[in-house]
């Protein structure tokens, strides 16, 4: 049975480096409020991102430049797509899917391959809850794209890009099931269940859920 | 933040477009609304008004004051606006921005030209003093329409409100003399425009992409207090569409406040 | 805090408080977290009548930019009253001299556990509302800011817990009341990191021995122990199911009010 910690709590009695972890050099503590489980990692369940090197992210273009692109990404800091690591032409708005290829130790992100995202609209979730949305290989983020016709697309930094075609309100409330109970198990059975109830009230048929891996 | 209100524009136009709103509702639904008075015992009324996510609170304060020169047998009523940072990402720190000062002021047109408080009746027989009664409007979340929210949750709180005891020419904090006299329950109504459409009840999303608000605040027989905010220009066919729309929802809106 | 003899007396004959409680007695304290939707991290401290509401945002962007610390986040607690918080005259809104002070000892009770080296640059902006006062507002401030930041999932060494200590008719007795406050002989409000039990907030008035001041932290660390256990239960409710915990409304009067 996994547990919950909160900051300052002990997670092991002697010294250990661990995410999310700190140690005095006697005992490890958390430093955040997480999940601990049975092999004594630490999930946090709430939390700012930490951009890492080839994380995806979704963002969207606030600043053209000569030089590149800057894109908002809801970290304190803007992302830059620099105009030599793309050939995508952007414009102010236009959202956008890319690659950090480098952060440095003021916690700027450069970007490279971006991809356009056109047509949709751009939602945000807690970061630390972006595993749970895209689920084990893809499972939950499959369903919710086949069961509204959206597509989506999941940026580590906690972005998401819905498209405008299908089932839209339908999608988002699947997202928002997702963030408000990333925590629990069989999420993805209700997911599933919430899913072809509206579906049901529309009108259309119940749909078999992709297997879960 | 320029570039977001453009883009929440476009997904604003392509919703629309397909004749659907992000949360599902149709133009002229409200979402939730949910009235709570008394939520605040120091204050001598109170009252939370949320509309989905939007929650506003109101405290209200009665103290002695001197009256307006002009107005020596009137009370003195004043609405204020807090937006308090932890409401929003959007609101910082500081004096009252000038979205606060418009928030509190159409609060207030509302009120006073309802006659909703008899001013008069605030006056103190044989006394230079007059009571004031305070109304301020704080922001706890902010999710869209704020008008129609701090309107509910001031017309809520002032309708319970208690009048504290007076002994020569003192408040006796903590004692109380019957409620604050009022003669009706004025309402708002907001719509966000763009392109050619109306939606009652902007979320904040939506209020990130229309082109402009307009507020229309009610009694059951007349309209108490308007306000165009934003740059776009209605018709004058577009203007009574609200106000049809205004009296149909206000009516509503008041069976809450009666509950 | 005179210890004038014109006040009336603070402890009843049979050796209890006003309101009922031992010397050692907390009041009635209910903590929630998670009860804001547009904030990282929020909570909502209802202590006796006190009503704490409590906001977190970031890390994010640091604005004005001459904040901001290349080597760290900045964190800047606001601590605020409502006009219409106390039972007597309408106060005026904007920092009063008293709030900016506590502003800053909160602020700098936090800077010691937040590891903020993680996130340079950038601002942690903690936001303390006080709904409704009723004597201890800057502990109950400083337990609501512990909660909201945890609830933000903003890293830690530790969770702080705060309570005062006073002086009535010659004892010492913990978490002053407002009358207790206003006419007792002293005042020692103060925040413990639960981990290590170090003082993160301490301030004081009036007059007390030198075995007093002693007794008094001894007190409040007991005080704090509580206080700590509600706020760990109040992060585990968050996560308590499968609903959602982020109420609409707010609960400002709880059916329910945790004892401590």
């Amino acid at each position: 049975m996994s547990k919950i910690v909160v900051p300052g709590e002990m997670v092991a009695d002697k010294p250990q480096r661990m995410a999310y972890t700190f140690s005095d050099g006697q005992k490890t503590y958390a430093v955040a409020l997480s999940l601990l489980g049975d092999d004594g990692k630490l999930v946090p369940l709430e939390g700012p991102y930490e951009p890492l090197v080839e994380d995806i992210v979704v963002g969207y273009v606030t600043d053209i430049r000569f030089t590149g692109y800057s894109l908002s990404l809801g970290t304190p800091f803007s992302g830059f797509l620099s105009s030599r690591d793309t050939r995508a032409t952007l414009s102010l708005g236009s959202i956008v899917q890319a690659r950090i290829i480098n952060v440095d130790e003021v916690r700027s992100i450069d970007l490279a391959d971006a991809r356009p995202l056109p047509g949709g609209s751009l939602e945000k979730i807690s970061p630390v809850k972006v595993p749970r949305l895209i689920g084990k290989r893809n499972s939950m983020i499959n369903l919710i794209s086949q069961m509204t016709g959206c597509q989506l697309v999941v940026g580590r930094n906690g972005y998401v890009y819905v498209s405008g075609m299908g089932n839209h309100s339908l999608a988002l409330k699947a997202i928002r099931m997702v963030e408000a109970q990333a925590h629990t198990t069989g999420l993805t059975d209700r997911v599933a269940a919430l899913l072809n109830e509206e579906r049901a009230k529309a009108g259309q048929p119940p749909m078999q859920m992709p297997r879960e891996a | 933040m320029e570039v977001q209100k453009e883009l929440k524009h476009q997904q604003l136009m392509q919703l629309l477009a397909a004749g659907k709103r992000a949360d599902g509702r149709s133009k002229h639904d409200y979402r939730d609304i949910q009235i709570t008075r008394d939520v605040l015992g120091n204050a001598e009324g109170s009252a939370l008004c949320t509309i989905g996510k939007t929650q506003v609170i109101c405290g209200v304060k009665v103290s002695l004051a001197t009256p307006f020169p002009d107005r020596p047998n009137e009370g003195v009523l004043s609405t204020g606006a807090e937006f308090t940072p932890l409401g929003s990402h959007l609101f910082e720190p500081g004096p009252p921005k000038v979205e606060a000062i418009e928030l509190a002021r159409v609060v207030d047109r509302g009120i006073r030209s309802a006659n909703m408080v008899d001013l008069a009746s605030l006056s103190i027989p044989g006394s230079s003093k007059v009571k004031a009664v305070y109304v301020d409007l704080w922001i706890a979340d902010h999710d869209g329409n704020l008008f129609d929210a701090a309107m509910l949750a001031a017309v809520a709180a002032l309708s319970k409100c208690r009048m504290p005891k007076i002994e020569n020419e003192k408040i006796a904090f903590g004692e109380y003399a019957g409620n604050l006299p009022v003669s009706c329950l004025p309402v708002s109504c907001t719509f966000g425009a763009i392109g050619g459409q109306h939606l009652l009840d902007p979320t904040l999303d939506e209020e990130k992409g229309v082109d402009g608000l307009f507020v229309l605040a009610t009694t059951p027989d007349f309209v108490c207090a308007a306000q165009k905010s934003g740059w776009m220009g209605y018709t004058q066919k577009d203007i009574m569409e609200f106000v049809d729309i205004s009296f149909k929802k206000g009516a509503e809106l008041r069976r809450l406040l009666e509950q | 805090m005179s210890g004038s003899a014109n006040h009336p007396p603070l402890l009843r004959e049979d050796g209890q408080r006003l309101d009922g409680r031992s010397l050692e007695d907390l009041r009635p304290i209910s903590i929630e977290a998670r009860v804001l939707n547009d904030a990282d991290g929020s909570s909502l401290v209802i202590w006796g009548k006190n009503k704490i509401l409590c906001g977190v945002y970031g890390p994010r962007e640091c604005i004005p930019r001459h904040d901001e610390s290349p080597y760290r986040a900045v964190l800047r607690c606001r601590y605020n009253m409502a006009p219409f918080c106390s039972l007597e005259e309408h106060g005026r809104s904007g920092p009063s001299r008293r709030s900016q002070e506590l502003s800053k000892v909160i602020t700098e009770c936090f800077e010691n556990v937040v590891i903020a080296e993680s996130y340079p640059k950038s601002a942690i902006d903690v936001y303390i509302d006080v709904l409704q006062s009723d004597g201890g507002t800057r502990c109950a401030s400083a337990t609501a800011v512990s909660v909201a930041l945890a609830d933000a999932g903003i890293p830690m060494k530790d969770m702080v817990a705060a309570v005062a200590v006073g002086k009535v008719e010659g004892k010492l007795a913990l978490d002053l009341s407002k009358e207790e406050d206003n006419w007792g002989e002293s005042d020692n409000p103060i925040a413990i990191a639960s981990r290590n039990g170090e003082i993160l907030l301490y301030q004081m008035d009036g007059q007390l021995t030198r075995d007093e001041i002693d007794q008094a932290m001894s007190m409040a660390k007991i005080g704090a122990q509580k206080v700590h256990q509600l706020q760990v239960d109040a992060l585990r409710r968050v996560y308590d199911g499968a609903s959602d915990k982020r109420r609409v409304p707010l609960e400002l009067q709880p059916g329910e009010v945790r004892q401590a």
